[in-house]
């Protein structure tokens, strides 16, 4: 057994030092006043307690109470309430709170079991915001003594965080644990409890990191049976790694580097705010507890003293500026651009290509180690120790599996280069750099030498843009945390690249692309599907038009509206049911719903226990179509073709990553067309309009009546004046045909629709699918003015907006004489289009988002695949493997029919391997055959 | 008897899935030994059969095959199916390094022929497979083994498949019966479990194996019963009820039916060695075509057999002498053992009555005529087993055999395999004068001879054609077209004309077995099949006519 004890003492010391400290700021979330700490716990005790029924016949036990929060709220709801904490200072203060009440019982723990409980004594355990920050050892512990104390089927409710594991020390009782969901579940399930649900947790405040990948959750656990299984056991089970090994000293009464942290920037707010007291105080705490912090604190620091007392800055040397070119006139800057030139000519051709920017952001400072970078006063190595502080992440870095196995390293960040130096003296792999900017990269040059270093990268990339060669599908990314911290935003665009380009390469997940029944996103799935199959992913689509005559003949029997909505949920059930069975019987890892798919919570739900990502791509108005405010929650991602508001709303409603992406066009489809005459007889005409009479259509095309116009498409009225200009009896046209119209059209008129105004929307945003396609065709289009063009084509040069009738009136009459011009317009829209806007490049956007969010889960999900246990397994035999490979991405299933269908229906000479799995092939067959037969013969 | 490879030394048998099977080789096992003493024969069995073939005499080595594993693996997915590839690698290499210089595949599955063809064993006596996956069937016998079982033809076949398995291999001396040794320690359960029966009555100890391979030929549970009241009442019979825990469904009532101290229910409660013990120490078996008939006829206990629905006692009936065998009469039988059937008519056919007076008969000795009256020989063929001269099972009637209308077919047909495939001096002495009485079967016949000498006219062409360099590729396809045209008429004749199903099939089956890439080559042998057809058409006349 572990010695959980020692572990334990360090905790109650830890707590109880900080309770003394300020118990609001480290057990409390920092509220201004106890009222506002009373608030929370009654917010929180609700959240965490949610659907627990009959809690005045129940006993609780608030696991972690710290002084209470919770258990005010909890006293007034439940028959027996019990509040346990291993810091004895935080439990006399509850006590102090609370006072005298029969229905509570307070206790000091020891920190890693509940002895003092008897065998199922209890109905109700919670812990909020406590677990999570307590060993992964002794949470373990915790969870099996938490089913031995509770009743059978007795409910267990945690606060927790799920997604990224973070590299904590063992004993390190403050920093956030963060498991893999699949992990916590296993490892529920092995201490005996079957997990209901786990949620988000969502507070009015950020207590999620998606930048990190780190979700706050409550899961649910009920008590199913008693286990038998070792704490340690399940704690492999939660966090399969292990924590790292300490390096702080048993017992030793010192706070942790983000101890440390935390207590400075709370000091910086109590200066900030004119408590210099208590700041000071504060600073004191970390003086006393946190002196072997390693973390840079100086600049922090100083801001604080500045702050107190007033006093001027920690001495900052900035790079002296020369008269011309302040670093590059450097002796030691010349030296290092030679040895650049020699491993890295083009790095050295950018600096030498561009002048110092000289703005003031760079500042350099000398340490003991060597010189460090600040870069808009973040400093981007240790302010103090650079070298040692680079080494310690090195080692850290390295441990992490992702990076173990890699081929190569790709460090983000350069700073001072002292990382680099330090991965590449501790590992043999091939590493490269990258630098997002600059000036950065030319102070390092101009204040280190770094010769010695350049001839051992593989790559060095400096600079914003990301181009493929960064992208090296082989290695692993580790981000340097102070350049992370620095440049926030280029950071994450080049993780989503880089996981993306490498999900693409790599991941080669099965995606099922769900369309709806019917309407304008019905091709756009077929579009999505396709464009996945060009971007070489597994893909399979549902296509449920063909339910569609179904769902339209429910009106014919049932004319009582509310049943009708009845029975379509039943058929949209049915649907979904179907998507079930069928993803059970060939298992998708993503799947990719249309706006108005058919399918239900349910179903979503469902996909998403068994792991499969859920994703929505809301290619409709999202004020004209509502029904993601029910449904945003199931979906992991959500990609809008709106922004602002619509964005927040989804996230609002639930949605797990919400993204902007506008639709596209297929460049196969929607392409020039070479015409026949009697073809540009047929479709031909100087202006022409192709979609649905929506209300403000017929508002403006009415008065339009008078020019050489023709209208193509459904919903337009028979009355005058459209009776002539319809065409051809205003049928459905096939893509086929309406790409004929845009190339046989002088002016092709294209106006979002809208049933509210009259003619153009002025709020209209988004940009719809037909302006892709007239673009990817090459046709001339005048398009009303949407908010989102601007971003996608340059109205005046790639096509031509208006803002009302009368504006499109006097572009048309501008334009109809000018076929030149209009060519030159067209052809420039069809460049762009094709450079920016295809469903490939908008898949591939789509795809580098899920899996740079999902890169780790997807891998591990490929890799415990049957194909991925398949590929491994057959490694060892050359032909086989390739046989497997082929058929995986074929998307065939992991499967002997799979890997023997070419062979069957092939013909020449069969391979020894062949030969084996048609062996098999006709074995299982056989055997099947006897088996059915033999049931049915029996009979 | 002609023989393709008289001489062997390491032999391999693939038998790989079927009780019944194995114990049908046992003639061919033993003849083999007998033939070539100093042959090593080792068997390839699913595993379940492996304790089955230790009790075989004269094989050398069992080598097992775990497909039920195996199918498991591949019905895990993934990894599974490298796991099962794997399996066969090493199973494979297993068979590779034994170096057999002779097979006798006894199955004609897919999968063996697959397996064969991955060993590369160079002579062969049963099914294997070409370098594409194609099957062959080298054998003239084993080619006839797959047409006798094909389509109608069953009803033109007398040889029983025990022999024309032998004859695959090459095999001429043989025990005339099935061969399977009982170790004493399973004839002393066997001993102590009828000790234990307590049985009352001192009569015959009767088995009766009352389950089925499938439920259409299996006779109902009533009727049995029946049966058995009547040996009970009759011959103060002890009976056992033998089968496996599985048919337990079928035994319970039969026993609950009749309510007898003196029937013992011994089914689930013996391995297979037991079994034959009990049926060792029985008198007679009353059975369906089972597998414990086989025994029975191993053991040399006689057998009193019912061959219903899909049976066909001249293929599969009990291999030795003086046993029973009773067939149906019935226009949809025998049938397709694949399919099954709702309205089983040919069970009504047999009486409980009759088949325990013919019990009775048994009992007290060989049956060589049986009463007149005691089946209705319009209903039901009783025959008798026997062999003939040259050593073939054989069945002769008890029932008049004017009855059996197939019969001359039949009769005309052994001779013409035991003439032409085998070598043997039949005479020509024939079944009847069916071509003369019935001018429009000879009519078919000329036809299919016609053809024959028409397919032998265009090889000739066809050779003279690619010998001449100059000749057009136009009529080198005109040929060829013409060649296909025969081929799909000759095969048709044997769907529109039954009883001329087992030679088109045995011409289809050698063509399907021509090898080569020269063209000189592969019309030559395409010629020897033509020649062949027509050679056995007229045979075939000859023995139908006299």
């Amino acid at each position: 057994m572990k010695d959980y004890a020692k572990i334990a003492r360090l905790m109650k010391s830890d707590w109880d030092r900080r309770i003394s400290h300020d118990y609001r700021f480290w057990m409390s979330d920092g509220y201004r006043d106890d009222e506002a700490m009373w608030e929370s716990g009654e917010r929180d005790f609700q959240i965490i307690t949610e659907g627990i029924q009959q809690p005045e016949q129940k006993s609780i036990l608030d696991l972690g109470c710290g002084v209470g929060r919770l258990l005010k709220a909890a006293v007034r709801r439940y028959r027996h309430v019990v509040g346990l904490d291993v810091s004895e200072k935080a439990v006399e203060r509850a006590g102090k709170f609370l006072g005298e009440n029969p229905a509570l019982t307070l206790m000091v723990g020891n920190g890693y079991d509940l002895r003092e409980f008897p065998d199922a004594s209890l109905d109700v355990v919670l812990s909020f915001a406590a677990l999570t920050s307590v060993p992964t050892d002794i949470a373990c512990n915790y969870l099996k003594e938490i089913n031995r104390v509770l009743k059978a089927e007795g409910v267990f409710r945690l606060q927790l965080y799920v997604g990224e594991e973070q590299m904590v020390e063992a004993t390190d009782t403050l920093h956030l644990r963060c498991y893999r969901e699949e992990n916590f579940r296993r490892a529920a399930e092995a201490a005996g409890f079957a997990v209901e649900w786990v949620k988000e947790l969502i507070l009015p405040f950020k207590v999620s990191f998606e930048e990190i990948g780190v979700v706050a959750s409550i899961a649910s656990l009920r008590k199913v049976k008693v286990t038998e299984t070792p704490a340690e056991a399940i704690s492999v089970l939660l966090l399969p790694s292990g924590e790292m090994q300490t390096t702080r000293p048993a017992e030793e009464p010192s706070g942790s580097d983000l101890e440390g942290w935390m207590a400075l920037k709370y000091a910086e707010e109590l200066a900030k705010s004119g408590d210099a007291a208590r700041a000071a105080e504060t600073l004191e705490y970390v003086e006393r507890y946190c002196r072997n912090i390693t973390i840079d604190t100086s600049d922090l620091l100083g801001r604080i003293i500045s702050t107190i007392d007033q006093k001027p800055k920690s001495p900052v040397v900035q790079v002296p500026p020369a008269p011309s070119s302040p670093v590059a006139s450097s002796e030691l800057y010349e030296k290092n651009l030679r040895a650049l030139r020699d491993k890295f000519p083009k790095v050295a051709q950018l600096l030498e290509g561009t002048q110092p920017s000289g703005n003031g952001e760079i500042e350099t400072i000398q340490t003991a180690d060597g010189p460090v970078i600040f870069f808009r006063g973040q400093c981007l190595d240790h302010p103090q120790k650079p070298a040692s502080g680079a080494a310690q992440w090195v080692k850290r870095t390295l441990s992490e599996k992702r990076i173990h196995d890699a081929k190569g390293v790709l460090i983000y960040g350069f700073g001072a280069g002292y990382h680099v130096e330090a991965f590449l003296g501790a590992d043999a792999r091939k590493i490269a750099a990258l630098e997002p900017d600059v000036e950065v990269f030319r102070t390092a040059l101009a204040t280190r030498d770094l010769t010695a270093l350049f001839p051992r990268l593989s790559a060095l990339h400096i600079g914003p843009s990301i181009d493929d060669e960064v992208l090296d599908g082989t290695s692993e990314l580790a981000v340097r945390p102070q350049s992370q911290a620095a440049q926030p935003k280029h950071c994450a665009e080049v993780r989503a690249q880089f996981y993306g380009s490498r999900g693409l390469n790599l991941l080669q997940p099965k995606i099922a692309v769900m369309g709806p029944l019917m309407g304008g996103t019905l091709p756009i799935a077929y579009y999505t599907s396709k464009a996945l199959v060009d971007l070489k992913q597994r893909q399979r689509l549902y296509d449920m038009s063909g339910y569609k005559p179904g769902y339209d003949l429910f009106d014919q029997f049932i004319f009582d509206k509310v049943r009708q909505v009845q029975v379509q949920g039943q058929y949209v059930e049915m649907l979904s049911q179907l998507i079930l069975d069928s993803v059970s019987e060939k298992p998708i890892d993503i799947l990719i719903c249309m706006a108005l798919a058919p399918i239900n919570f349910r179903a979503l739900t469902e996909l998403r226990k068994r792991g499969v990502i859920t994703v929505l791509w809301f290619v409709e108005d999202y004020l004209r179509f509502t029904h993601w405010q029910s449904c945003a929650k199931y979906f992991d991602f959500i990609f809008t073709i709106q922004k602002g508001p619509c964005i927040d709303a989804l996230k609002a409603a639930g949605a797990g990553e919400v993204h902007y992406l506008p639709v596209g066009f297929d460049p196969i489809l929607h392409a020039p067309q070479t015409l026949t005459p009697q073809e540009r007889e047929r479709w031909g005409s100087p202006i022409s309009f192709v979609g649905a009479g929506y209300h403000n259509r017929q508002q403006t095309f009415a008065s339009l009546s008078g020019l050489p116009f023709k209208i193509w498409g459904t919903e337009w009225p028979e009355c005058r004046p459209f009776d002539r200009m319809v065409q051809e009896k205003g049928r459905r046209l096939a893509p086929e045909e309406y790409v004929k119209i845009f190339a046989a059209t002088d002016i092709n008129l294209n106006l979002h629709s809208s049933t509210e105004r009259d003619g153009v929307d002025p709020t209209g945003d988004f940009i719809n699918p037909r302006t892709f396609e007239l673009a990817g065709c090459g046709a001339f289009q005048l398009v009303d003015e949407r908010s989102l063009m601007t971003e996608l084509f340059e109205p005046g040069k790639e096509l031509i907006t208006f803002s009302s009738t009368n504006d499109l009136k006097d572009k048309i009459g501008y334009y109809l004489n000018r076929p030149a011009e209009r060519r030159q317009i067209a052809d420039r829209a069809r460049e762009r289009a094709l450079r920016e806007h295809t469903y490939v490049q908008r898949l591939r956007q789509m795809l580098s988002m899920i899996y740079s969010s999902k890169f780790e889960e997807l891998k591990r999900r490929a890799d415990s695949s049957a194909w991925g246990r398949m590929l491994k397994r057959a490694e060892p035999h050359p032909e086989l493997s390739q046989r497997c490979q082929a058929a995986f991405e074929r998307g065939d299933e992991p499967n002997l029919d799979g890997l023997v269908a070419d062979v069957i229906a092939g013909k020449g000479k069969l391979t020894e391997t062949e030969q084996k799995l048609m062996f098999l092939h006709h074995v299982r067959k056989q055997i099947i055959r006897m088996a059915v037969e033999e049931g049915r013969l029996k009979q | 008897m002609k023989k393709r490879f008289p001489h062997k030394d390491k032999v391999l048998l693939v038998n790989i899935t079927r009780l019944g099977d194995m114990l049908q080789a046992t003639p061919t096992v033993a003849g083999m030994k007998l033939e070539n003493p100093n042959c090593k024969i080792s068997v390839v069995v699913e595993k379940q059969f492996e304790s089955v073939c230790r009790l075989i005499p004269h094989i050398d080595e069992v080598i097992s095959i775990d497909l039920s594993m195996t199918v498991r693996a591949l019905t895990r997915e993934g990894e599974g199916i490298v796991d099962a590839y794997e399996y066969l690698s090493d199973f494979v290499n297993e068979l590779r390094s034994r170096k057999f210089d002779y097979c006798l595949n006894m199955s004609s599955s897919a999968y063996t022929a697959m397996l064969l063809q991955l060993v590369g064993i160079k002579r062969n006596g049963g099914w294997t497979s070409d370098e594409e996956g194609y099957r062959v069937i080298e054998s003239e016998w084993a080619r006839l083994f797959a047409t006798s079982v094909f389509h109608q033809n069953r009803q033109f076949n007398s040889l029983n498949l025990v022999d024309v398995f032998r004859c695959s291999a090459d095999v001429e001396r043989h025990p005339d019966h099935l061969v399977i040794d009982v170790p004493e320690k399973d004839m002393e359960y066997a001993r102590q479990m009828l000790a234990d029966a307590k049985f009352t009555n001192r009569g015959p100890i009767i088995s009766i194996q009352a389950g089925a391979s499938q439920g259409k030929r299996q006779w109902a549970p009533e009727n049995f019963v029946k049966l058995i009241n009547l040996l009970l009442n009759k011959l103060h019979a002890r009976v056992v009820l033998i089968g496996s825990a599985k048919e337990m469904n079928i035994i319970q009532p039969i026993k609950d039916g009749c309510n007898s101290e003196n029937v013992f229910v011994a089914a689930g409660k013996t391995d297979i060695a037991q079994l034959a013990g009990i049926l060792k120490q029985s008198s007679l078996l009353i059975t369906g075509d089972t597998g414990p008939m086989h025994i029975a006829a191993a053991v040399k206990t006689p057998v009193l057999s019912m061959f219903l629905a899909s049976a066909f006692g001249y293929e599969t009936g009990p291999y030795g002498k003086d046993n029973l065998v009773l067939q149906p009469i019935i226009g949809c039988g025998p049938c397709n053992p694949n399919k099954s059937c709702a309205r089983p008519d040919c069970h009504f056919h047999l009486e409980a009555e009759a088949v325990a007076a013919l019990t009775e008969m048994r009992l007290n000795g060989p049956v060589h005529s049986i009463p007149e009256n005691l089946v209705d020989p319009r209903k039901v063929i009783v025959f008798n087993t026997c062999f003939d001269q040259y050593g073939f099972y054989h069945q002769t009637h008890l029932t008049p055999a004017k009855y059996d209308q197939l019969d001359p077919y039949r009769t005309a047909y052994r001779k013409l395999w035991l003439d032409d495939l085998g070598g043997y001096d039949v005479g020509t002495s024939g079944s009847g004068s069916l071509l003369r009485t019935a001018p429009d079967l000879g009519n078919d016949l000329t036809k299919v001879i016609d053809c024959a000498n028409e397919g032998v006219r265009l090889i000739g062409e066809l050779e003279r054609l690619v010998k001449d360099i100059a000749s057009p590729p136009l009529l080198l396809g005109k040929v060829n077209d013409e060649l296909t045209e025969l081929d799909r008429q000759i095969e048709q004749v044997g769907y529109h004309i039954p009883w001329l199903g087992p030679l088109t099939r045995m011409f289809v089956f050698a063509k399907e077995n021509i090898s080569g890439t020269e063209a000189l080559e592969l019309a030559s042998q395409m010629a020897g099949v033509y020649s062949d057809l027509g050679r056995r058409c007229r045979k075939l006349g000859t023995y139908l006519n006299n």
